[in-house]
């Protein structure tokens, strides 16, 4: 026994551990990075259609004196820093509200709050086009109490387009998030929450002291997917404001989108733009996996 | 000890032959699956092997498919064998499919025939040289459509595309709401935007509503309003003319004093436009004369539209009463494997047979092939618009409409131009709007 | 609790309840009005649901699309699940440093927008002649960087005493994954199904590019189809739409209980 043989034994833990992870690992880096190796090399070309010529780091140079392009990346970093935060936590309060086991009805409240993200892009953002548009219900609402005079024309000024989709934002994506928590908060023991009680601790305190500490890998794996998706934020751009008013909603991916497809197509730009979205991502995820990706 | 390791690598083998398995098994059931699925569509590679079938990819059932379905039965006369597959594809897919085809190379997933946006059609033949077949010397006759519609897809004087639907442009209202203002249709005929404002106030005062509803942050009314006096975003040698264009400068500062006076409400989005339009919130609207088949979903309104030209601009050299809005035309693929078979079929039929552009009438898709318009069918009368002959009249608008240069880069110039358009109304200076979005668009072409 | 707190609480879900379904009741009472009623924002459910359902199966083929959905939606499901599942418990179970950096570079994969490595990737594929394949719909998204790190995530509560004496008592490796982790970690299996399930489903824009066959076409295709005329029948794409949605809620439906009471729910 002793010091020989537990070598061993991690080695061989090490190497199962290697032959799980294989077929994705082996997917992911055959359907993703070689891809991305492509557009890399790609980004640093330049040219019309499929006719490209090298020209160094231009690409990157350009897109900083790209006014639309700076001004994408202003406005999607705007909904990341307001959306984000608030999702998580509404989400987040949601999940330990609904985790209460002598709550009736659990089962259709948490199917109700699901269900925006279940709703296809079309509906969804014909729904919300038509709910603000200016004989839409929110401005019949708004009139009939007396916020408003006369309609406002919600998606033509530019910071209530911006709150539009923060508003379409949080309505869609707060119970998704809601369902990671959710299933997080199985993986604690009950009695865990018992014996807090019996303590006496009130709600807040057991949300901050036990359910926020011990949801820290689900709140991390939130967190770095919202951050992506936010950066990439395509849909909401494209199908709710258009961008618009004058680019003031548009985001770093539907830009892109416009370069590679609705206008002349310019792929290397396009890989270029795509890779500083990477940059961004990679930056921030690595930050909140210093905070948050702690074995204790 | 080894027991253990050998239970790990057979896993190991196990998962790998499971992947490769399922990967295996869905790759070759596939294929099985699309043949059996096929029923009467077979893959367009096949079309060469004495078969007389064609892989069509269009979007929009009531009308594109319809009429390519039509088409399909026309030339079947003369051709017993020949067949159509239509593949129902939403314009934006069809871009990107082709984007991506041509890219990556392998253009062998494209069909034999598409349909595609007459402003696209510039920037594709462009920018893919490869993918659309000339087809200028196809023994299709080009003049025979008019001028304005088939110069969309005429590059360095080669014909690339087969003009199909009229985007010629109507202005139509509501006859009941002009009564009120003691106005007729015999007031917005032939005038001027001046004119136009001046009765729109006489509308608005009456009723309270507006002339016309415009898509905020969507440019097309001043698209329309440039093409109408012949003008375009860019020159003759593709450089941009947006600074010192005084037709720009002019269509901004109208569209400002229409916006201003309250005769022109922006909406939010192409929903609420078509709904401003059928529940009666505005007097009318100017625009591809497609959109009729919008306002006729409001079966109740019927008789109470009628339909005209289009105001002019005042101040702009050429100015006139005509322009186009959309529209699209057949482009054949060089992927195509039997391109006499399409180009056979394209002159027989689009730019052949009166007998189609009857038969297609009824969907509202009018022709842009001047021979159609001759036929008995153009000239009935439409109920809806008061039992007027629209179909005659707006052909006869579309041989008058002005061609203008689309340019390569014209999606570019049409975002800056909205972008300008907006900060404009939003109180900007126009001079540096125009410079801001002239910036834009010579960025976008990398000056 | 008190009272009056219970009463707050059943309110402020019956609010948020409220808000997240109200959209969606707009959609079920605008597919049973005309299109013409819908624009101009009718809100009461009205009689025109078998017309609207009349034009859309003359219209579209709902049938195949349906079946071709279901179809794709579940192959990758239960690929997917297998595949990330076995990786995140890799991760985790087995984690060193070496393997800590092999997930963030994963990470990586996810970070760039699809449009970027979309024509690439079609390169790869049209070599590989898996344009119009089953296969070719699902490969590029059976592992997923996100559904690793959920599986990776939650593996860190999978209790090590468990572990040890399955080990003690001879229990192989992939025998505890198989005989202990999956049973175990229920709840997270059926979210992550419930994800997974609602992505495939309602993927677009690779299938787009690389299923070119109208035999091939998907719910979502339907409905973008629907969009597109010179006229929209609201009515008509709002049934639709509706067709679309459902499938991904009943999933979840019968799947939340399983998630959301996962292992402490069944030892009462």
């Amino acid at each position: 026994m002793g010091k020989p043989k537990k070598m061993t034994l991690s080695r061989k833990h090490n190497f199962t551990g290697w032959v799980f992870l294989a077929p994705g690992a082996f997917l992911i880096f055959v359907m993703s990075f070689v891809p991305m190796v492509r557009a890399l090399l790609l980004s640093f070309k330049t040219g019309v259609g499929a006719d490209m010529k090298p020209c160094g780091i231009m690409n990157y140079t350009r897109m900083f004196q790209d006014a639309v392009f700076v001004q994408s990346i202003k406005n999607t970093f705007f909904y990341l820093i307001i959306q984000v935060p608030i999702m998580l936590i509404f989400a987040l309060i949601l999940a330990s509200i609904l985790n209460n086991k002598n709550l009736r009805f659990k089962g259709l409240f948490r199917t109700m709050i699901f269900l925006p993200c279940a709703t296809s892009l079309v509906a969804y953002a014909v729904i919300f086009r038509s709910l603000f548009a200016n004989n839409g219900i929110i401005n019949l609402l708004l009139v009939n109490i007396g916020i408003l005079d006369q309609p406002y024309s919600f998606l033509t000024h530019t910071w209530s387009a911006r709150i539009v989709i923060i508003i379409a934002l949080l309505w869609r994506w707060t119970g998704y998030n809601m369902v990671f928590y959710l299933s997080g908060l199985q993986n604690i023991e009950y009695s865990v929450y018992e014996a807090a009680k019996i303590d006496g601790a009130s709600a807040v305190q057991t949300f901050f002291k036990i359910t926020i500490p011990l949801l820290k890998p689900t709140i991390l794996l939130t967190a770095i997917m919202s951050t992506n998706g936010t950066l990439q934020l395509f849909d909401e751009s494209v199908n709710l404001t258009d961008g618009g008013p004058a680019n003031a909603s548009i985001t770093m991916s539907h830009y892109i989108y416009n370069m590679s497809f609705k206008y002349v197509p310019n792929f290397g730009y396009a890989a270029a733009m795509s890779f500083l979205i990477l940059v961004l991502v990679a930056v921030l995820a690595f930050l909140q996996m210093k905070v948050g990706d702690k074995r204790d | 000890m080894k027991k253990k390791l050998v239970s790990v690598l057979v896993a190991g083998a196990m998962l790998a032959a499971m992947l490769t398995g399922c990967g295996g098994g869905s790759g070759t059931q596939a294929p099985a699956a699309d043949n059996g699925g096929a029923e009467t569509e077979a893959p367009a590679a096949d079309g060469a092997s004495g078969e007389e079938t064609l892989t069509v990819w269009c979007w929009d059932p009531a009308f594109n498919l319809n009429a390519m379905y039509e088409a399909e039965k026309v030339y079947q006369k003369d051709h017993p064998n020949f067949k159509l597959n239509v593949v129902e594809t939403p314009w934006e897919d069809i871009q990107t499919k082709v984007t991506t085809a041509a890219t990556s190379g392998d253009l062998s997933t494209l069909p034999d025939i598409f349909l595609m946006q007459d402003n696209a059609f510039q920037k594709n033949v462009i920018s893919f040289p490869s993918v659309c077949m000339d087809l200028t010397n196809s023994g299709i006759d080009f003049s025979q459509f008019a001028a304005g519609k088939t110069a969309y897809s005429v590059i360095d004087g080669k014909n690339y595309g087969v003009p199909f639907d009229n985007g010629a442009v109507v202005a139509c209202y509501r006859t009941d709401y002009l009564e009120q203002a003691g106005l007729t249709i015999d007031d917005f005929t032939d005038i001027t935007f001046d004119q136009y404002i001046e009765n729109g106030k006489k509308v608005l005062e009456a009723t309270g509503k507006p002339l016309i509803s415009m898509q905020a942050g969507e440019c097309d009314l001043i698209m329309m309003m440039m093409q109408s006096a012949g003008s375009s975003l860019f020159n003759e040698d593709g450089s941009a003319n947006i600074v010192d264009n005084d037709t720009l400068k002019i269509v901004m500062e109208t569209y400002k004093q229409l916006k201003d006076s309250g005769v022109l409400i922006e909406v939010n989005s192409w929903d609420e436009y078509v709904g401003s339009l059928v529940s009666g919130d505005v007097a009318g609207t100017i625009n591809g004369c497609w959109i009729m088949a919008s306002i006729q979903t409001a079966e109740d309104q019927s008789g109470k539209w009628a339909l005209t030209n289009m105001p002019s601009l005042v101040g702009a050299s050429n100015a006139t009463n005509y322009s186009n809005n959309g529209g699209s035309s057949w482009a054949v693929t060089t992927n195509c494997k039997n391109q006499a078979l399409a180009t056979d079929f394209l002159a027989s039929t689009f730019a052949g047979s009166t007998e189609l552009y009857d038969n297609i009438l009824a969907s509202g898709a009018l022709a842009t092939w001047a021979p159609a318009g001759d036929s008995t069918a153009y000239a009935t009368p439409n109920e809806f618009f008061g039992g007027d002959a629209v179909s005659a009249k707006i052909v006869e608008f579309s041989t008058k409409v002005p061609s203008n240069i689309t340019g390569v880069y014209y999606y570019e110039g049409r975002d800056a131009v909205a972008t300008a358009i907006t900060n404009y109304i939003n109180g900007s200076d126009i001079e540096t709007e125009m410079k801001t979005a002239a910036d834009t668009v010579n960025f976008n072409m990398g000056k | 609790m008190t009272k009056g707190k219970k009463f707050g609480m059943y309110l402020f879900l019956c609010i948020v309840s409220f808000i997240s379904v109200f959209p969606l009741y707009w959609m079920v009472s605008a597919a049973t009005n005309k299109s013409a009623e819908v624009v101009a924002g009718r809100l009461i459910p009205g009689g025109y649901f078998f017309e609207n359902l009349k034009n859309l199966l003359a219209n579209q083929n709902v049938g195949r699309a349906l079946g071709n959905s279901f179809k794709y939606a579940i192959i990758l499901t239960i690929i997917s699940l297998i595949v990330s599942s076995l990786a995140g418990y890799g991760f985790e179970i087995y984690h060193d440093k070496a393997k800590d950096t092999v997930m963030s570079i994963i990470l990586l994969a996810m970070m760039v927008p699809f449009v970027a490595t979309m024509i690439p990737l079609f390169q790869m594929f049209s070599t590989a002649g898996w344009l119009n394949t089953t296969i070719g719909f699902i490969l590029p998204t059976v592992s997923t960087p996100f559904l690793i790190m959920m599986f990776r995530q939650s593996a860190r509560s999978f209790p090590h005493d468990i572990m040890e004496a399955a080990r003690i008592d001879g229990l192989s490796e992939i025998r505890i994954f198989f005989q202990m982790f999956i049973p175990t970690m229920r709840s997270t299996y059926a979210a992550a199904m419930t994800i997974t399930f609602m992505n495939a489903w309602n993927s677009y824009l690779w299938p787009k590019v690389i299923m070119t066959d109208s035999t091939s076409q998907t719910m979502p295709m339907v409905v973008a189809n629907l969009t597109q005329g010179y006229v929209t029948d609201y009515g008509m794409l709002m049934l639709a739409v509706l067709i679309c949605t459902l499938p991904t809620a009943i999933v979840f439906f019968c799947l939340q209980n399983a998630f959301a009471e996962g292992i402490t729910g069944a030892v009462k």
